[in-house]
């Protein structure tokens, strides 16, 4: 085990991820592991510092959690996952003596205050209402396209309906029928719901620190839920004045002294930018292991580092790169799904297999030889790594994966 | 969709210098993620590795690739958490077997750990657990063991395993041309020699090993030493033991060379052939050739002399000459040649000259095999020579060589001892029982007055019987198996071990009709052990007994255990004889109808089969470790309490440990016995 610094934070990681634990260990501040207590036996074999803590909802018991922390002489709480972020609020509150952070951690929660309080900062988003039930989602559908200007019989343009608290695309529908509503069951309301923006979506990844951006990556979304790659294309990359100007405001809107976020935008074709939303906690399709591959600083290290009040500036400077300069190259990620509807082994395309990009896969052995229906984007089998020097061989390569069967 | 309608028509290697060079690249990636990874974190990591070494194995050169970061794998942790963490305890029987699994992850782990063998074995790695000579020694072993696939005989059956074979194969001839080939055929010499020392009546295996390493001198040569002097000394034996056939010239050829030859000459290729059989317990096609060729020379009489007969051998030949002479034109062919082994043997055994045994004989030979025998005959044996030839030479084998008789792939220990121990004493038995199944396709036997008919019986254990085993047990399990389930089934509801009452129903009157069992049936513990223990003693240890000898052999049940003394199952032996080895070392020599016998039962109790004074075909023990695996054995009923209790205290404990070490480990009864726990050593004695 390393060496742990007494001089620098403490931190107390909410969630269980191994690949956030495997990397947090490797690196010098103290930390703790708050998760369910199925994980104690895990931790005790493993040598891992844990507090066991059901994040069901949160409650009075929040306090309770965080005056745990506080004596433990915990500095500052990491959310991993999104149900954790309400509670990286509340604990924070405690800990660093600013109450304001419990409020702020809710919007984060709930999407439909998320973009209110966007609008009310002044950043662009799309149209948006919440939705009760299916009468309000076919009422929202007609009235975006009545806004359009289509006609009976016109193809919709789609509406999106999200989760108000699930994170990436976990509870997000494509609606473009009221047949599409029909298919929502009952218990996925309330929601929020978004019109369409024809566009170029991405992601970005900001550590912020004293209220300022530490390092801001551009991830470029090939196919959203399919595959991703940082840094994005040069033609991306040339709005990132722009795309840091966004941040700033989201930071002040949001009035984020330091942490992590990883907002939503799109890019349409008459240039403008768009806000989604916004996560304070690590983005899923391991983006963060890609930027590590691209860059050579892990990403949940840096995490540590954004939160840690002690950190320093001079710090901060030595662990984050130059971003786009220091990139070793592209790196990218495809999450497969089987495509056909029996499948009985795994097997890599040849063409992917020989491609010079291609690095590893992560995919599970098809443990059911039928697929299940995909509702909503549903999850994915496992990544598929790549990694190479084009940025846009890598993005066409990434594309090409969609037309290919990984299980047979 | 199925597998097999996608399967790969045999995947290109590509030959892509830059294709390895940049999947090492990739290599170095994933070992560089993997290597600061905590234990808990290694799975992940381990699999990019694998995954990557996976693809090395399908490039060209990219089994340098591996083997120059093996080192770097194992220290980052790529075996962490599996059994190949641990090279010193992997068995290089398995590496076959893995490098042909499915799943190519399997197959990219075992070629890392090879290499990584390699890499020692070279002197360009450590290994703080594995040594240079042990890494030699490892991949020597998994050469000699996979020397069929070193050499590029495609049959049907490895072409249908397509890329695996190809990687296998690839894989081999590598680790073949960095360790050499000469350390391999030494290995597999003496391993061939061991299993000859047991004298198996089944050779195939032997013969088949024997024929890889005809073709490895052959094709790659060795150089001159001890190691070539065995291994020419096994091919000769099987290909050219004789002058005349020297060279493997052909039957044919053979048959007219010695048309030409003198009386001298002829005596000497009769001295040849005995020579060779004797020393090796295996017949040559020319052997066999001969010997038929030489009934019908009438100057000299050379059968005798191609025999090899010793004294008794001789006076069988001259009291039953035309008996032997028969024997041999209908049993002794290039097919069945191993039937003048077992002829050989039976001869000198003397047991001609039990009286009914010729008579028997005679009556075998007219004998037709009928209905389902002879469909299971034919289908294990073939149709080059008739069934009643092919039994006819397993006759001749298992009576002559009564301990050779192996069980085959079934679990039909039982079966196989019964005709071991008939051959052994009562063949004319033996031959009785052939006798009903080759006209009847029944055996009859009697339970304590109960008739039991096999053909009225369910099929057993071996289904309709086993097709991989001699030809009399390829005939009789099927029905002996059946009769000793029906045995068992009459027993329900008696207390206590079964083996009690049928073994000596089952096998003869010769079996004690007392039963020592050391567990307690129904809750599986040890029960009375140390009295077991005295028991053994007093029955069975010349110091404790009298001196009195084992006159027949007795069934006995066995907990067989692994090499890591874990307990693996019951198993059915008999023991043939008590007495000192030459170093003055009591042992008991047993019967293991397993068709190996050597085997490693773990904490130092390891079967001896030859060099501790054993008989062709016995296995031993020093008496203490034999009797720590003993869980049954048959004792006098008659014979008093003393001797038991006369065997000083100080014998048991010792015997005591290595059986709660190993099979008894969770047998223990939860109250042990506070005396012996307190003298238990720990360790068992070396």
């Amino acid at each position: 085990m390393t060496d742990k610094n007494p001089d620098k934070g403490y931190v107390a990681i909410l969630g269980w991820s191994l690949n956030a634990i495997n990397a947090i260990d490797q690196f010098d501040r103290r930390y703790v592991v708050v998760a369910p207590p199925w994980a104690q036996d895990y931790c005790a074999q493993n040598d891992i510092p844990f507090v066991p803590w059901d994040f069901d909802r949160l409650n009075e018991r929040s306090y309770e959690l965080a005056q745990q922390l506080k004596e433990m002489g915990v500095d500052v709480a990491i959310p991993i996952f999104e149900e954790t972020v309400e509670w990286a609020g509340a604990i924070n509150a405690v800990l660093l003596n600013q109450p304001r952070l419990l409020g702020q951690a809710m919007l984060f929660r709930d999407k439909s205050l998320m973009k209110r309080r966007a609008q009310l900062g002044g950043i662009r988003v799309g149209v948006f209402e919440e939705a009760h039930d299916r009468g309000d989602v076919i009422r929202f559908l007609k009235r975006v396209n009545q806004t359009l200007l289509k006609l009976d019989g016109d193809v919709n343009d789609p509406i999106h309906f999200k989760a108000f608290d699930k994170s990436g695309t976990a509870g997000h529908r494509v609606i473009r029928s009221p047949e599409d509503v029909d298919n929502i069951p009952e218990d996925e309301f309330p929601a929020l719901l978004e019109s369409h923006l024809d566009g170029w979506e991405f992601a970005v990844e900001a550590w912020i620190k004293n209220g300022k951006i530490q390092f801001l990556n551009i991830s470029e979304y090939v196919t959203l839920g399919y595959s991703v790659f940082v840094p994005a294309t040069p033609e991306l990359e040339q709005h990132r004045a722009r795309i840091t100007e966004q941040i700033e405001k989201l930071i002040e809107t949001f009035e984020i002294d330091f942490g992590f976020i990883h907002p939503e935008y799109f890019l349409t074709s008459d240039n403008t930018l768009y806000f989604g939303e916004v996560a304070y906690r690590p983005p899923g399709f391991n983006a963060l292991e890609l930027i590590e591959r691209a860059y050579s600083f892990n990403g949940y290290q840096g995490l540590v580092v954004a939160f840690d009040p002690k950190t320093t500036q001079e710090e901060l400077d030595a662990f984050f790169p130059t971003p786009i300069e220091d990139a070793k190259g592209f790196a990218g990620c495809f999450g497969v799904y089987p495509r056909r509807r029996v499948v009985s082994k795994l097997e890599i395309p040849q063409e992917t297999a020989d491609h010079p990009y291609f690095e590893f896969h992560e995919l599970a052995d098809p443990r059911e030889q039928k697929v299940a229906k995909r509702s909503a984007f549903g999850t994915h089998w496992g990544l598929a790594y790549f990694f190479g020097d084009d940025p846009h061989q890598l993005r066409d390569l990434l594309k090409q994966q969609e037309e290919l069967d990984y299980y047979i | 969709m199925t597998s097999s309608g996608t399967a790969p028509e045999g995947r290109e290697r590509v030959n892509d210098g830059a294709r390895a060079a940049r999947l090492a690249e990739t290599l170095d990636v994933a070992i560089a993620r993997l290597e600061p990874a905590r234990p808990f974190a290694k799975p992940r990591y381990q699999r990019a590795v694998l995954d990557v070494t996976a693809r090395l194995l399908q490039t060209e050169g990219g089994l340098d690739v591996i083997r120059s970061r093996a080192m770097q794998m194992d220290a980052a942790g790529l075996f962490a958490g599996s059994d190949w963490d641990r090279p010193e305890a992997l068995l290089p029987q398995l590496v076959g077997t893995t490098l042909m699994a499915d799943d190519p992850i399997f197959v990219a782990l075992e070629a890392a750990s090879l290499a990584r063998f390699l890499a020692v074995a070279n002197g360009e790695g450590r290994h703080e657990n594995l040594h240079k000579d042990m890494a030699v020694h490892f991949l020597t072993q998994v050469l000699a063991l996979n020397l069929k696939d070193i050499f590029g005989q495609s049959d049907e059956a490895s072409r249908a395993l397509g890329d695996r074979m190809v990687i296998k194969r690839q894989l081999l001839n590598y680790i073949s041309e960095h360790i050499g080939l000469t350390d391999v055929l030494g290995v597999l010499v003496s391993e061939i020699w061991r299993l000859l020392e047991q004298r198996s009546v089944q050779v195939a295996v032997a013969k088949d090993m024997i024929a890889q390493i005809a073709i490895a001198l052959d094709q790659k040569g060795t150089e001159p030493g001890s190691e070539r002097l065995g291994a020419e000394r096994l091919v000769s034996a099987l290909f050219g033991p004789t002058v005349a056939s020297l060279d493997d010239p052909g039957i044919d050829v053979y048959l007219d060379r010695i048309a030409h030859f003198d009386e001298t000459a002829l005596s000497r290729e009769a001295m040849g052939f005995a020579r060779a059989m004797h020393d090796t317990g295996l017949v040559s096609d020319y052997h066999a050739a001969f010997l038929v060729w030489a009934l019908d020379y009438r100057d000299r009489p050379l059968v005798p002399e191609a025999l090899g007969l010793g004294t008794t051998g001789l006076d069988c030949w001259r009291h039953y000459r035309r008996l032997i002479e028969d024997l041999i034109r209908t049993a002794v062919s290039p097919t069945t040649p191993q039937a003048a082994y077992g002829l050989a043997m039976l001869l000198e055994r003397g047991v001609l000259h039990h009286a009914p045994m010729v008579p028997a004989l005679h009556r075998h030979m007219q004998q037709k095999v009928q209905g389902d025998a002879r469909q299971r005959l034919r289908l294990s044996f073939g149709d080059a020579v008739s069934p009643e030839a092919h039994l006819l030479a397993g006759v001749l084998q298992v009576i002559g060589q009564p301990l050779g008789v192996g069980q085959g792939a079934n679990p039909t220990c039982q079966s196989a001892r019964a005709i071991s121990m008939w051959a052994l004493i009562e063949p004319d038995f033996l031959l009785h029982l052939i006798s009903q199944a080759c006209e009847f396709d029944t055996v009859l036997m009697q339970f304590e007055g109960t008739q039991i008919n096999s053909a009225d019986l369910p099929a057993g254990l071996a289904g309709h019987g086993p097709i991989d085993a001699d030809p009399v047990s390829v005939l009789l399990v099927s029905h002996l198996d059946r009769i000793y389930a029906e045995m068992g089934r009459l027993c329900l509801g008696r207390e206590g071990d079964p083996h009690r009452w049928i073994n000596p129903q089952f096998h003869g009157w010769w079996v004690a009709r007392d039963c020592a069992v050391a567990v307690d049936v129904a809750t599986g513990e040890l029960a009375g052990y140390d009295r077991f223990l005295r028991r053994f003693f007093a029955a069975y240890h010349p110091h404790h007994n009298g001196d009195r000898p084992v006159s027949h052999p007795q069934p006995a049940g066995i907990a067989v255990t692994d090499p890591n003394q874990q307990f693996v199952g019951w198993h059915a032996i008999a023991i043939l004889r008590v007495s000192a080895d030459q170093a003055g070392v009591m042992r008991v020599y047993f019967y293991n109808p397993n068709n190996d016998s050597g085997q490693d039962w773990g904490g130092g109790v390891v079967v001896s089969t030859s060099g501790n004074g054993e008989r062709y075909g016995e296995g031993s023990l020093e008496f203490g470790q034999f009797l720590s695996r003993v869980y049954l054995f048959h004792d006098d009923p008659l014979r008093s309490a003393e001797a038991a209790d006369a065997v000083p205290d100080a014998e048991l404990p010792p015997i005591h440990a290595q059986a709660a070490a190993s099979w008894a480990a969770d047998r223990l009864p939860q109250a042990a016995p506070a005396v012996v726990q307190d003298k238990m050593g720990t360790e068992p004695p070396e």
